[in-house]
């Protein structure tokens, strides 16, 4: 017997046409699945990702530099982008302003305009509202923090006591609301900051913000521009991070989905030869000489002589790397480095240097100084006082133009030019700062028929500060010329030694053992008894020279307008810091015995203080009184110098 | 062949019952599992994100603090703030400066000799 009920014909066809109607809807389902998950695939998909995938870039943080007693002189701080979202605020923008407007230290009013919602037609023809205006770039941390504060407290003018318990449901979720309008970029901003001002500017340099074109994604936007800043950048910078993450509907980041995260490297940490106490003395100093002189610049630079590290630098006028804008780009230009000058009578260590080094002349050697005037190949030679016969070591030691030129006639043409460029004339130092020049030091074959007389007092030469400084600390040095340290070494974050600590690099040995033992007791006698007795120290033997240039001004050698200089090292028989001070165009004195030299002493009294230079010789008054030399309260030490060598 | 269903016994069959329980409370079971666990792991990240906006936020208030007192230790700002108070510290003039070179220590031991030299900085050397 057949259980299955009787089905009329009828019914059959509704039947088909229901299993029709759900085979056409089954498929018109599969043809819209096949649609979306493969034709549309990657449009869609992008979509999404766009809509709810976001790479955050993560800055490094910029590597600090030190000096070599770990002072911080520059370091990087992290600052807060601040915007708001006006589709959150409802009405609310002028109470918002009223409340950010002292804290982001803006107007009211251009607060109120910048939280004015808008809205616009995008491509696909779809509304669209502003929900991202930038109110201030680079607030700090604590600003930022204070706006949060200030915006959970937010009142929107309402008594919270008089709503029933649905209005106040809907008041907390509206202030809640515009509270969140307001925020802060997750990728934060960077900026530098020196903590020591103006302090070693120039050596420092500054920076700035990448231009859009070179810009680097993944690295911070802060660029070195300048002064260390710039040279060192590539090691400073560090290299960027990076998350992928995935935000819910509200923005909120899903961290389970967080699919890429990579921290940041910070950048290096430099640490420097310089010592920021060092180089505030020499500043200080430099300040109070540029309101006695006026020159129109002033720089000095220290050298400790043994090894060739840069103790200080600085030049006149300078600028606050925190505000580099501020300044004129002429106050932002290392002069030390970058400005040439013809150097005068400090030019003379050359070439009697190298004329006793080749024995063409010994210091006992005696020249006739033709009472200041001097024709040779038909010029007139001169000296700024009249001298009968010198021996070369007064000739240093009274800075003898007519005596230079004529142990510079001597030497002769070739060998002249030899040691100009053994003692690194018209080479880059090879300091790791930008923007040094090489100098001017014209091949034989350009020289003139007087170059030869001429170039010994430092004429038809242009140096900067630094080759004479070099040049100096090559004397005091044994004649051995160094290549100048600035960077001491370099460091990770963690404070671990990257690569190595700098090492002394002799360039060449100039001149022998003996030949720099003389030129010292040459330049020492220019101290005691020459030109540079201003620069006599207490208790330590100074050698040095002075040296005065006149300037050129419409295309001659002026009367009025001098460079002067003074350029010594100390103690001299034990040398531990060589200095050179150099100034343009002083309007008070011009003589570098008178100008420079003065500077020299007070910054070698303080540095000598500073460093704890062990005294040497009494002090001035007493040596001249001829008492016996005496260091002071010395207990059971003998003096770091033997007696014989203090021997003036 | 399926017996007649007026051959079956009427007493209920607990295997079968029991056997959908078992799969409806697995079934359920996995259910509630999956969305706690989802639930903690959602409640994790929420965490893990404050820790991270935290340690941040301790990061910038530490490099803020390394800047305040580097600004603090500034030559310039030392000098001034002792001008300031009037405590007369200064350099000492180098015949205050009283050096005193004994008798060599004692020999340090050979293992600790190295290690010192290392610790030495810049700093230490002679200038």
């Amino acid at each position: 017997m057949n259980s299955f009920p009787v089905v009329s014909s009828s019914q059959y066809r509704r039947l088909a046409a229901l299993t029709a109607l759900l085979i056409a809807a089954f498929a018109g389902l599969g043809y819209r699945l096949v649609d979306l998950q493969v034709t549309q695939h990657d449009r869609l998909a992008d979509l999404v990702s766009s809509e709810r995938q976001r790479t955050l870039v993560r800055p490094p943080r910029r590597g600090a530099i030190y000096d070599a007693r770990r002072n911080v002189l520059a370091t990087s701080l992290f600052v807060k982008t601040v915007f708001a979202d006006p589709s959150q605020m409802g009405t609310n923008q002028a109470a918002i302003a009223r409340l950010l407007a002292p804290l982001l230290r803006l107007d009211e009013s251009r607060l109120v305009e910048l939280m004015q919602p808008r809205a616009w037609v995008d491509a696909q023809g779809e509304r669209k509202e502003l929900r991202y205006a930038v109110l201030k770039k680079k607030v700090p941390l604590e600003e930022w923090q204070e706006i949060r504060k200030v915006m959970q407290g937010l009142s929107l003018g309402v008594d919270e006591s008089k709503l029933t318990r649905s209005e106040l449901r809907k008041y907390l979720t509206e202030k809640r609301r515009v509270g969140n309008s307001i925020g802060a970029d997750p990728v934060d901003d960077q900026v530098r900051v020196y903590p020591n001002g103006p302090l070693a500017a120039h050596v420092l340099g500054f920076t700035g913000v990448s231009d859009s074109t070179n810009r680097n994604p993944w690295s911070s936007d802060l660029v070195g521009k300048d002064g260390l800043e710039l040279r060192l950048d590539g090691i400073l910078i560090g290299a960027g991070g990076w998350q992928r993450i995935l935000q819910d509907v509200r923005g909120a980041e899903l961290v389970a989905h967080r699919d890429q995260d990579v921290a940041p490297r910070a950048g290096l940490n430099v640490v420097l030869t310089l010592d920021a106490g060092l180089q505030a003395i020499v500043e200080s100093e430099l300040a109070e000489a540029w309101a006695k002189h006026t020159p129109n610049s002033l720089s000095a630079v220290m050298v400790r002589p043994t090894t060739g590290e840069i103790l200080a630098l600085a030049s006149l006028p300078n600028f606050d790397p925190n505000a580099p804008g501020d300044a004129t780009a002429d106050s932002r230009r290392n002069r030390v480095i970058c400005d040439l000058a013809e150097p005068g009578s400090t030019f003379k260590i050359v070439v009697v240097s190298g004329a006793l080094n080749e024995g063409v002349v010994s210091l006992e050697d005696v020249f006739d100084c033709e009472n200041g005037r001097f024709q040779f190949r038909g010029q007139t030679l001169g000296d700024h006082h009249p001298n009968g016969a010198l021996t070369v070591e007064n000739i240093i030691a009274k800075s003898s133009n007519i005596g230079a030129a004529k142990v510079g006639i001597r030497l002769g043409e070739s060998l002249l030019y030899h040691y100009m460029r053994s003692f690194g004339f018209g080479d880059r130092t090879g300091i790791p700062l930008p923007g040094e020049v090489r100098g001017i030091v014209h091949p034989t074959n350009r020289w003139s028929k007087i170059s030869v007389a001429w170039i010994p007092m430092g004429h038809e030469v242009a140096v900067t500060p630094l080759q004479m400084v070099m040049a100096m600390s090559a004397l005091a040095n044994g004649g051995r010329l160094l290549r100048p340290i600035l960077v001491d070494h370099v460091e990770d974050e963690q404070g671990r030694l990257i690569g190595g600590r700098a090492q002394p690099v002799v360039v060449r040995q100039i001149l022998g053992e003996a030949t720099a033992q003389k030129m010292v007791r040459a330049l020492k006698t220019a101290v005691l008894t020459g030109t540079g007795k201003q620069a006599q120290l207490d208790y330590y033997p100074v050698a040095g020279k002075t040296g005065t240039a006149q300037k050129i001004k419409d295309g001659v050698y002026s009367h009025s307008a001098y460079f002067a200089s003074f350029i010594g090292f100390f103690p001299a028989d034990d040398p531990k810091v060589c200095l050179a001070v150099v100034m343009d165009e002083p309007k008070k004195g011009s003589y570098g015995g008178e100008t420079a030299a003065p500077v020299f002493q007070k910054i070698a009294t303080r540095a000598a203080g500073y460093l704890g230079i062990p005294p040497i010789l009494p002090p001035l008054e007493a040596r001249s009184s001829g008492a016996e030399p005496s260091t002071g309260k010395v207990a059971a030490a003998p003096l770091t110098s033997p007696p014989a060598r203090r021997t003036l | 062949m399926a017996r007649n269903r007026r051959t079956q016994s009427a007493e209920v069959r607990f295997g079968p019952a029991l056997k959908a329980l078992l799969i409806c409370l697995l079934i359920g079971g996995a259910a509630v599992g999956y969305v706690c666990q989802k639930n903690q792991l959602n409640e994790l990240g929420r965490q893990k994100k404050q820790r991270e906006m935290q340690l941040e936020e301790l990061r910038l208030r530490n490099a803020q603090r390394a800047k305040q007192l580097a600004e603090l230790l500034s030559p310039l700002n030392l000098e001034r703030r002792a001008s300031e108070l009037n405590l007369g510290l200064g350099l000492p003039h180098p015949a205050q400066v009283i050096v005193v070179t004994g008798s060599p220590s004692p020999q340090p031991r050979a293992a600790t000799a190295p290690r010192l030299a290392q610790h030495a900085t810049p700093n230490d050397r002679e200038p």
